[in-house]
């Protein structure tokens, strides 16, 4: 028995396509997911975004985004049927259960140490909504910097 | 341009002239403003969205090219993820392989 591992999938259907064809690829996803017993977690759909180059002469297309919880087989099928639809063109499937997993360890350790280092200088673990950020662990000038290239971007 | 900027760009003028005859002093011009600090890891970025358009473009100057780290002062680590999601989002025609 394979492994279920998270993934996320990732496609662009044609500018051509009606929102019925795009429905129609949805619910087609979702039947391949439900046969090899996975779960569909999340489905995002951006709508028409312009694409950054041609793809075969489209320049737009629909993205839709799909979280999928399923082994490996699975998503072989979901690509290989990808692949041979026309109306798509373009799908990227990434593994994503591992890059999470990740961050959410990094997220907890970062504040496992700040409600460590809080306490040691006896104030509560969580920050206070008074208190300004900045005033931990960063030096002003820091911030100050920050701040102003943050604006900048805008 | 701010408070900082005049110490630790006024070194890096300093510099400017005489970096090819001193390795140990870093040679970076005045031409990019500096950016001491990771932008991941001082905004606590932990995952690198390849979806996310507005977090990956201001590491991709017109050309289309992947910013070096050297200018944008990204830490090695979060450059290795970044790499990675410029490519899946280029992939993905949200970010230009190449723009002339």
């Amino acid at each position: 028995m394979s492994q279920t591992r998270q993934y996320e999938l990732v496609y662009i259907v044609s500018p051509d396509a009606s929102e019925q064809a795009v429905a129609d690829l949805h619910t087609q996803v979702e039947q391949i997911v439900q046969r090899f017993n996975g779960t569909l977690d999340k489905t995002e759909n951006w709508g028409r975004r312009k694409l950054a180059y041609e793809i075969g002469h489209a320049r737009e297309g629909t993205y839709v985004i799909e979280t999928i919880t399923g082994t490996g087989e699975l998503m072989k099928e979901i690509d290989r049927r990808l692949r041979v639809t026309d109306t798509i063109i373009r799908h990227l499937t990434v593994r994503v259960d591992d890059d999470l997993k990740v961050a959410e360890r990094l997220r907890s350790e970062r504040k496992a140490t700040q409600a460590r280092r809080r306490t040691a200088r006896g104030l509560p673990p969580e920050p206070q909504a008074s208190e300004r950020r900045g005033d931990r662990d960063n030096d002003d000038q820091d911030d100050g910097v920050m701040g102003l290239e943050a604006e900048g971007q805008r | 341009m701010s408070p900082e900027r005049g110490g630790g760009g006024g070194r890096g003028r300093g510099a400017k002239k005489d970096d090819k005859d001193k390795k140990g002093e870093r040679p970076r011009g005045g031409f990019f403003r500096r950016r001491r600090v990771c932008k991941f890891c001082a905004e606590k970025i932990d995952y690198v969205n390849y979806k996310d358009v507005r977090l990956l473009s201001p590491f991709i100057p017109e050309r289309g090219k992947i910013q070096p780290r050297r200018i944008s002062g990204t830490c090695a680590k979060h450059q290795r993820a970044l790499q990675v999601a410029i490519a899946r989002a280029r992939q993905l025609a949200l970010i230009p392989y190449v723009t002339d």
